[in-house]
C-alpha cells in the first residue's frame, strides 16, 4: 500500500480529508498499472481541480504518479486557504522537488485548452439550494468551507461545468478522475456523456456511512 | 509561479476565448520580481520531454517580456535519437535555468485582448476575476 500524505491545517477553512479524499487515492493507487502505462516516458502535465488540504496533489506526487520525475502539477483551487494548506501538505511530506504549482483559479478558467493529461476533482458535490457565492474577503472562513462543500442542484452544478469543458481541457490522450456521491446520479451522467462520445468507467465505489461514493474514469 | 508555467495559463474571460490573444499572458517586466532557486537539479529527461511539449513562440514572448532576447527565433530541434551532444545539453540547461528555476514571486500579467491584469502574489498566480466578469 503506498503511503498516505501526513496532512495538518485548519479545518475551519478547507475540507477535511474524508471518505472521499480516501476514496480518490485508493482509486488512484489501484489504476497505477493503467496510469504508468498510459503516461510511460513522458511528460505529463496534471491538474487537480479543487484541491482542498492538498492530499490528493501530494499523494501523487509523493508516489511519483503518472510519471516519476516527469510530472508537472497544477493544483487550482478558488479558495486562498486551499492554496496555502496545498503548499503546506507539500512541504510537510518533502515533495519540494516536485513540479507544483498552486494557482488561484475559478476551475479550469484560465488554463491552456487540451493541456491537461490528469484531470482529477473531487467536487463541491453537496446537494444544496444553490452555490455558494465566492467571498469577497480572505477572512470569510466559514463561506470559503462551504464553497468546498455545496454544489447546488443534485449537488451537480459545479461539476456540470467541468463536465461541458473536458474536451477543452484534456489532451487528445487525457484522463480524468471525478468523484460523485449517489445524489449525483452518477448512472445518468454515464448516459449523457457516452452520448457525447467519452467512455465513463465506474473504477471504485464505497459506503460512506448514509452516503455512497463514487469514482469514475473519463477517456475519449 | 515557475516561468515554464507562463506556457499554461490564458485569459480567465470566456470572450477572450474567442481572440487568440488570450495567451500568453503580458508579464510586465518592471513590475515583475524574479526569483531564482538553484537547488532544483537539471533533469535532462524532463527537459528534452519539456521541448517537445511548449509553445516556443510563447516562452519567447515570456522571456522578451522579462527582459531576456538572448533566446532563439526557433525552437531548438534536438537530436533526440542518440545522446544528446553537448551543445544540445547546453541549451537543455539554460532552458532549465530560465523555465524552471526562474520564478515570479510578485508581478502582473495581462491579457493582450481585454487588458485584464491579473496579480502574482508571493509566488501564487491569482485568475480568479472580479464578479462582474466572472
Amino acid at each position: 500500500m503506498l503511503p498516505t500524505p501526513y496532512i495538518k491545517c485548519d479545518y475551519d477553512t478547507v475540507y477535511e480529508p474524508s471518505e472521499d479524499s480516501f476514496l480518490l487515492l485508493d482509486t488512484l493507487e489501484e489504476e497505477l498499472p493503467y496510469l504508468e502505462s498510459r503516461f510511460k516516458n513522458r511528460l505529463s502535465v496534471v491538474c487537480e481541480l479543487g484541491p482542498g488540504s492538498g492530499i490528493v496533489t501530494t499523494f501523487l506526487m509523493q508516489n511519483g504518479i503518472p510519471s516519476k520525475n516527469q510530472s508537472i502539477y497544477f493544483a487550482a483551487d478558488i479558495s486562498p486557504w486551499a492554496l496555502d494548506a496545498t503548499l503546506d501538505a507539500a512541504k510537510r511530506n518533502k515533495c519540494e522537488k516536485s513540479y507544483l504549482e498552486p494557482i488561484q483559479s475559478d476551475l479550469n478558467r484560465c488554463i491552456k485548452s487540451k493541456e491537461v493529461d490528469l484531470l482529477i476533482f473531487n467536487p463541491p458535490y453537496v446537494p444544496a439550494e444553490e452555490v455558494p457565492a465566492v467571498p469577497t474577503t480572505k477572512e470569510e472562513r466559514d463561506e470559503w468551507l462551504d464553497l468546498a462543500l455545496l454544489g447546488g442542484t443534485d449537488g451537480m452544478v459545479v461539476t456540470n461545468k467541468v463536465l461541458d469543458q473536458l474536451d477543452i481541457i484534456l489532451s487528445p490522450t487525457g484522463v480524468a478522475y471525478i468523484l460523485f456521491c449517489a445524489r449525483n446520479k452518477p448512472e445518468q451522467i454515464v448516459e449523457r456523456m457516452s452520448r457525447d462520445g467519452w467512455s465513463m468507467e465506474l473504477i471504485m465505489h464505497r459506503k460512506a456511512g448514509w452516503e455512497v461514493l463514487s469514482v469514475y474514469r473519463f477517456t475519449r | 509561479m515557475k516561468i515554464l508555467t507562463t506556457n499554461f495559463l490564458k485569459c480567465a474571460v470566456k470572450a477572450c476565448d474567442k481572440s487568440n490573444d488570450n495567451f500568453p499572458l503580458r508579464y510586465s517586466g518592471s513590475e515583475c520580481e524574479l526569483v531564482q532557486d538553484p537547488s532544483i537539479e537539471f533533469n535532462e529527461e524532463f527537459m528534452t520531454n519539456i521541448m517537445d511539449r511548449i509553445d516556443w513562440d510563447a516562452v519567447l514572448s515570456v522571456a522578451g517580456d522579462l527582459g531576456n532576447t538572448n533566446l532563439p527565433s526557433t525552437k531548438p530541434l534536438l537530436n533526440t535519437a542518440e545522446q544528446l551532444s553537448e551543445d544540445d545539453l547546453a541549451v537543455l540547461r539554460d532552458l532549465h535555468v530560465l523555465l524552471v528555476q526562474t520564478s515570479i514571486k510578485e508581478g502582473t500579467m495581462t491579457c493582450r485582448n481585454c487588458g485584464h491584469v491579473y496579480y502574482i502574489k508571493n509566488s501564487i498566480p491569482n485568475l480568479l476575476l472580479p464578479p462582474h466578469l466572472a
